[in-house]
C-alpha cells in the first residue's frame, strides 16, 4: 500500500536522533504550557518561530506540532486537580474530573485522561494519515447551515447537563449566550454590551471567564468552611492512583466517541477543540446508562472530552496540510511557520514535500507514545499537589489563575473580569445553577449566532436552507430527537407524580 | 572663606556638565527589549508580518535589541491603539498598523484613539487584492460574474471579513459602478472564507494573491481580475479591473510601523534610519516578492499626506456604504 | 402548604435574572432587529433577554410554591459566606494594587491575608509561604516563560 511505504519513509525520518530529541522537547514543552492556564500553545509556538529558522524544516514542524498536541495532554491536569482549566479545550474535563479528585480518585482521572488522550491522539494521526484528503473534501461541504445545526445539536446537550433543575440550566445557558454577544457584531460593526469599554470590543476573554467561574469560584466556596487540612484525602499506594480495569471497561465507548468526534470536528475550520470536547461529553452522557451521574465524578465524563480534544489536534492538521487552510489560531501560526520556512501550504504540499508530511505524521505517533509514557508516572507526582494543605493551595490557585489570565493579553482588565466571574461562579454554586450550562452557552453561542446569520444571508432569509441541505437536516433531526426525549420523560414523571399526589 | 575658594570653578564645571553638549549624542539607541504591538492574535496577518520583520531586522543586524511581539487583539485595532496611546513617551514600544487602524475610529464609538494621535513613522507595503472564483465556476471574467449577478440579484454570495473590511467596501463600490447586487457573508477567519469558496457555498471572494497562490497552482481557484493599477507580476495574464472596463477607486491595504503618541524626535529618527536601510536589504526584497506585496516605502510628510488622503477616501466610501461615520 | 417563601435565595436570584433579562431585551430592541441581510445585531439579544425574563419568572414562582419533591434542595446555607466574601474582596484589592506595588508584593499580602485572617494561622509561616509561592511564580512565568507581570516601583 502506498500509505505504508510512505509511513516507513516517515518513520525513518521521525526516528532520527535529532528529530526524536526535538519531538521530545516539543511534547514536554507542550505539556507544561497546557498545564498552565492562560499561556497557550499558540503563543508558545509564535515565540519559538525564530528559533526554528535555524533547524531543519521537518525537525521544526515536528517540534511545533509536538507543542500543539502536547498541550492537549497537559490541559487536563489542573482541570482535574484544581478545577482550573489549563486550556479552553479542557473545560469539559473539569466537570467530572474535579469531582473525581474530590472523591479521592484524582489518580484514576489523570490516568484515564492520559490513556484516552493517547488512544484518541493515535486515532487522530491514523485519520490524518489515511483519510486526510477525502475528509478535507467532505469538510468543505460544511457551510454555515451545517455549523448552525451542529451548534444546535451541541446546545441540545444542555438538556443533558441539566441536573436537577432544567429551568436553572436554561437560565445559566441564556446568560452564557448573552456573554457570547458582548463585543463588536461581525455583520453590522455595531458594539453590543460593551458598556463603553474598548477592551470589551473583542468580547469576554474565554480563559478569564472559565478560570474565574471554575477555579476562583471553587476557592471561594472552599473558603466558607474553616475545615483546613487537606482538601481531599488522597489514597495511599500506587495501585489506587491509576484507573482500574473496570474503569477502562467503562470507558470503552468514551474512547471511540472522543476519537471520532474530536477528529471530525477538528477538521472543520473554525469549530475548535472546545466545541469538540463539549460535543463528545454531551454524546457520552446521552448514551450513558446513568446520565444523571454525570457531573458527580463519572470516569467516562473525563475520558470522552479529553480524548476529543486530542483527536481534534490531528483533525485540525487535516485542512492545514491538505488545503493550506488553518482551522484555528494555533494552526494559523503553524501555517505562518511553514510560510516562513519557504513552503507554500496548499493542496500540493503533501505531493511535493512528502518527507515533511510523512515525517510529521510518523513523529506524531512517536509523540503520543512519549506523552503517554511521560504522563502516566507523572500522575502520581501531580496528584501529590492535593496533599498540600488548603491554606497553601488557595493562594496557589489564585496566584496561578491571576498570572495565567494576565499572560493571555498582558491585560489587567482580563484579571478583573476573572475576579468578577469568580464571584459569579461562587453565587452559581450556592444557588445551584450549573456552571457547565453557562460555559456551553458561551462556547457555542458565538458560533451559533454567526452561523445562523450567515445561513440566512446566504438564503436571503429563507429558513428552508436548514432542511434542504442533507447534512444540516440530519443534524437538526438528531437534535430534535434529543430535545424531545427528556420532555417525554418529564411529562411522564409529572403525570405519575400527579397521580401519586392524588392517591 | 577658604571653604569657598574653589566653589566658583566647581559650580561652573557643574553647570557645564549639565548643559547639553553638542558633541554628546542626542541619538537614541534602544537599550532594552522593544515591545512590538500588533492588533491580531498570534498567527494573524499583522502578527506574522511583525515577526517576519523582527526576524529580518535581526538577521540583517540592523537592530541590537530583541523585538518582543505583543498581541493586543479585540475590536479590530481598537484595543491595540488604546494600549499604544497609554504608552505615550515610552521609547521602547512600537506598533505595526494596517489600513483598518484608519477606518476603525471613524465608525466605532469606543475607538477613541486615531492613527494621527499615534506617531506614524513609515509605510512599508501595500497589499494588492484580486477577485477569485472557483476554478470550475462559469465565470471567466469579471463581466461574466456581473452579468450573472444582474440576472439573479441578491442570489450570488461573496465571502469576506467584517462589513467595514476592504472586501465589503470594494463590493459596495463595484455594486455602485455596475448596478449589480450580490450578498456579502462575513467570516471571521481567512480559512473559513477560503473553505466556503472552495466548497461552492459562496461564488467569489476578494483575496490577497499570496493567499490564493497555492490554490491557483493546484487548479482550485481562478483569478478573474486584479484590484490594482497595473497587472501583477505573478499573474501576468489576469487583467486589472480597470482594463475590464469597470472604473472604481481602489482601496489600498497599507502596512507600516508607528510609535506611541508624542514620540521624541530622536526616536523617530532612529527608526527612520533603521527602516531606510532595511528596505534596501535583500531579505526584505525577497520577502516582498514572496508575499506578492507592493514595496511602498513612505515616511515623514509624504506618509502623513497618504494617511490624510486615505482617511478622507475611507470616510467617503463608508458614508456611501451606509455606515455610521462618527468622526 | 408550607407558609412563607420556600426558597428565598432562589427567589432573589430569579428576580435579579428577570430584571437582567428585561434589560437585555431592552438593549436588544434598541439594536436593529432585522437588517437588510437577515437577523440584525438585536435579534439574538432580544430573544436571549426574553428567554431570561420568561424562565426567571417561572423560577421565581417555583421558589415561592411548595416543594414538589422531598429531595429538592431547600435554602442554601449562607454560613461562611462572610469568609468567602472577605477572600474575594482581598483578591480584588490585591488586583487593584498590582498597578501600584507590582504583582509580587500584592500577592504576598494576599497570601498573608488568606492564611492569617481567613484561616487564622500564625503570620510568620504565612509570610514564608507567600514569598515561596511568589518566587515559584516568578521563576516559572517570568523567567522561564517570558511572561511580564506588573512590576512595582522596585522592579518586580
Amino acid at each position: 500500500m502506498d500509505a505504508l511505504g510512505n509511513l516507513l519513509l516517515g518513520f525513518s525520518v521521525a526516528l532520527a536522533p535529532v528529530n526524536l530529541f526535538w519531538c521530545f522537547v516539543g511534547v514536554v514543552l507542550g505539556t507544561i504550557v497546557g498545564v498552565l492556564p492562560g499561556l497557550g500553545p499558540a503563543a508558545t509556538i509564535a515565540m519559538l518561530l525564530p528559533l526554528t529558522l535555524k533547524m531543519d524544516h521537518t525537525t521544526a514542524i515536528i517540534t511545533l506540532a509536538g507543542i500543539f498536541y502536547g498541550a492537549r495532554y497537559g490541559g487536563s491536569t489542573t482541570s482535574i486537580l484544581l478545577n482550573m482549566p489549563g486550556e479552553s479545550s479542557s473545560v469539559a474535563t473539569c466537570l467530572d474530573g474535579y469531582q473525581m479528585a474530590r472523591q479521592g480518585r484524582a489518580g484514576a482521572a489523570l490516568g484515564i485522561s492520559a490513556i484516552a488522550s493517547f488512544i484518541a491522539g493515535t486515532v487522530g494521526v491514523l485519520g490524518l494519515m489515511l483519510i486526510a484528503p477525502p475528509l478535507a473534501r467532505f469538510a468543505l461541504r460544511f457551510a454555515p447551515p451545517e455549523y448552525f445545526a451542529l451548534m444546535v445539536l451541541g446546545l441540545a446537550m444542555v438538556v443533558f447537563l441539566a441536573g436537577d433543575s432544567m429551568v436553572k440550566a436554561l437560565l445559566a445557558l441564556l446568560v452564557g449566550l448573552w456573554l457570547a454577544t458582548i463585543g463588536t457584531d461581525l455583520f453590522s460593526a455595531e458594539s453590543r454590551f460593551t458598556f463603553g469599554q474598548a477592551k470589551l470590543l473583542g468580547g469576554v476573554d474565554f480563559i478569564a471567564a472559565t478560570v474565574g467561574i471554575f477555579a476562583i469560584g471553587e476557592v471561594l466556596v472552599n473558603l466558607q468552611s474553616r475545615a483546613g487540612g487537606e482538601i481531599v484525602k488522597l489514597p495511599r499506594g500506587i495501585r489506587n492512583l491509576l484507573p482500574t480495569l473496570q474503569d477502562l471497561k467503562d470507558c470503552r465507548f468514551a474512547f471511540v466517541n472522543g476519537s471520532l468526534i474530536g477528529f471530525f470536528v477538528g477538521a472543520l475550520p473554525g469549530a475548535g477543540a472546545t466545541v469538540a470536547s463539549f460535543l463528545s461529553y454531551g454524546l457520552e452522557k446521552a448514551v450513558s446508562r446513568h446520565p444523571e451521574k454525570f457531573g458527580t465524578g463519572v470516569i467516562e465524563g473525563v475520558a470522552a472530552p479529553e480524548g476529543a480534544n486530542n483527536a481534534d489536534a490531528g483533525g485540525a492538521l487535516v485542512p492545514l496540510l491538505t488545503l493550506g487552510i488553518p482551522g484555528g489560531n494555533t494552526t494559523a501560526i503553524l501555517l505562518g511557520g511553514l510560510i516562513l520556512w519557504g513552503y507554500k501550504p496548499g493542496p500540493l504540499l503533501i505531493q511535493e514535500h512528502p518527507q515533511l508530511f510523512w515525517g510529521l505524521v510518523a513523529s506524531m505517533y512517536v509523540g503520543n507514545v512519549l506523552l503517554l509514557v511521560l504522563n502516566l508516572p507523572l500522575v502520581t507526582l501531580f496528584a501529590q499537589i492535593l496533599r498540600l494543605p488548603s491554606h497553601v493551595l488557595h493562594p496557589f490557585i489564585v496566584g496561578i489563575s491571576v498570572v495565567g489570565v494576565y499572560s493571555v493579553n498582558n491585560s489587567l482588565f482580563d484579571v478583573w473580569l476573572m475576579a468578577l466571574f469568580g464571584l459569579l461562579g461562587y453565587l452559581m454554586r450556592k444557588l445551584d445553577f450549573p456552571a457547565a450550562a453557562l460555559i456551553l452557552g458561551l462556547v457555542l453561542g458565538d458560533v451559533m449566532e454567526r452561523a445562523l446569520r450567515q445561513s440566512l444571508m446566504m438564503s436571503q432569509g429563507d429558513l428552508a436552507i436548514f432542511v434542504n441541505r442533507p447534512i444540516s437536516a440530519t443534524l437538526l433531526a438528531i437534535a430534535a430527537v434529543l430535545l424531545c426525549l427528556p420532555a417525554l420523560r418529564w411529562v411522564r414523571a409529572w403525570r405519575s407524580e400527579a397521580v401519586a399526589g392524588e392517591g | 572663606m577658604k571653604r569657598f575658594r574653589y566653589s566658583l570653578p566647581v559650580a561652573l564645571a557643574g553647570v557645564a556638565l549639565l548643559l547639553p553638549h553638542p558633541a554628546a549624542s542626542q541619538e537614541f539607541k534602544p537599550s532594552k527589549q522593544i515591545e512590538t504591538v500588533v492588533h491580531t492574535g498570534p498567527g494573524g496577518g499583522s502578527d506574522l508580518f511583525a515577526r517576519a520583520i523582527a526576524e529580518m531586522l535581526q538577521k540583517e543586524k540592523l537592530i541590537s535589541q530583541r523585538m518582543q511581539v505583543v498581541n493586543k487583539s479585540g475590536g479590530g485595532p481598537a484595543v491595540a491603539m488604546a494600549y499604544l496611546a497609554e504608552k505615550k513617551g515610552d521609547s521602547h514600544t512600537i506598533g505595526f498598523y494596517t489600513g483598518v487602524w484608519v477606518t476603525n475610529p471613524l465608525t466605532t464609538v469606543e475607538a477613541t484613539v486615531t492613527l494621527k494621535d499615534l506617531t506614524p513613522v513609515t509605510r512599508l507595503v501595500l497589499e494588492p487584492a484580486v477577485i477569485a472564483v472557483k476554478a470550475d465556476s462559469p465565470y471567466k471574467t469579471v463581466k461574466d460574474f456581473i452579468e450573472a449577478a444582474k440576472k439573479n440579484p441578491k442570489q450570488l454570495n461573496q465571502s469576506g471579513g467584517t462589513v467595514l473590511s476592504r472586501d465589503n467596501l470594494m463590493r459596495l463600490l463595484l455594486q455602485k459602478a455596475t448596478g449589480a447586487q450580490w450578498n456579502f457573508i462575513s467570516f471571521p477567519s481567512g480559512g473559513e472564507r477560503l473553505s466556503n469558496l472552495l466548497g461552492g457555498h459562496v461564488q467569489m471572494m476578494v483575496i490577497e494573491p499570496q493567499e490564493a497562490g497555492e490554490q491557483i497552482r493546484a487548479g482550485n481557484l481562478r483569478v478573474i481580475a486584479t484590484l490594482t493599477e497595473k497587472r501583477l507580476a505573478s499573474l501576468p495574464n489576469v487583467p486589472t479591473i480597470k482594463e475590464q472596463g469597470i472604473d472604481v477607486p481602489l482601496i489600498p491595504q497599507a502596512r507600516g510601523m508607528l510609535l506611541p503618541p508624542a514620540a521624541p524626535k530622536e526616536v523617530i529618527a532612529y527608526w527612520e534610519g533603521v527602516f531606510d536601510a532595511f528596505v534596501k536589504t535583500p531579505s526584505w526584497k525577497q520577502y516582498v516578492e514572496q508575499n506578492q506585496f507592493e514595496d511602498a516605502y513612505l515616511k515623514g510628510a509624504a506618509l502623513n499626506k497618504f494617511i490624510d488622503a486615505l482617511k478622507d477616501q475611507m470616510r467617503e466610501v463608508l458614508k456611501e456604504a451606509g455606515a455610521k461615520v462618527i468622526r | 402548604m408550607r407558609p412563607g417563601i420556600r426558597d428565598r435565595s432562589g427567589l432573589v436570584a430569579a428576580l435579579c435574572l428577570a430584571l437582567f433579562g428585561a434589560y437585555v431585551t431592552y438593549v436588544g430592541s434598541n439594536l436593529a432587529y432585522v437588517s437588510d441581510v437577515g437577523p440584525g445585531p438585536g435579534f439574538f439579544p432580544f430573544w436571549i433577554g426574553a428567554g431570561l425574563l420568561f424562565f426567571a419568572c417561572y423560577q421565581a414562582i417555583q421558589s415561592m410554591s411548595a416543594p414538589r419533591r422531598q429531595n429538592q434542595s431547600a435554602q442554601p446555607s449562607w454560613r461562611g459566606s462572610g469568609r468567602a466574601l472577605a477572600g474575594w474582596l482581598a483578591m480584588a484589592l490585591s488586583i487593584f494594587l498590582f498597578g501600584w506595588i507590582g504583582f509580587a508584593a500584592s500577592f504576598v499580602l494576599l497570601t498573608i491575608f488568606f492564611i492569617v485572617v481567613i484561616e487564622g494561622r500564625p503570620i510568620l509561616p504565612a509570610l514564608g509561604i507567600g514569598v515561596a509561592l511568589t518566587v515559584i511564580f516568578h521563576v516559572l512565568f517570568v523567567i522561564t516563560l517570558g511572561v511580564s507581570l506588573p512590576a512595582g516601583p522596585w522592579g518586580f
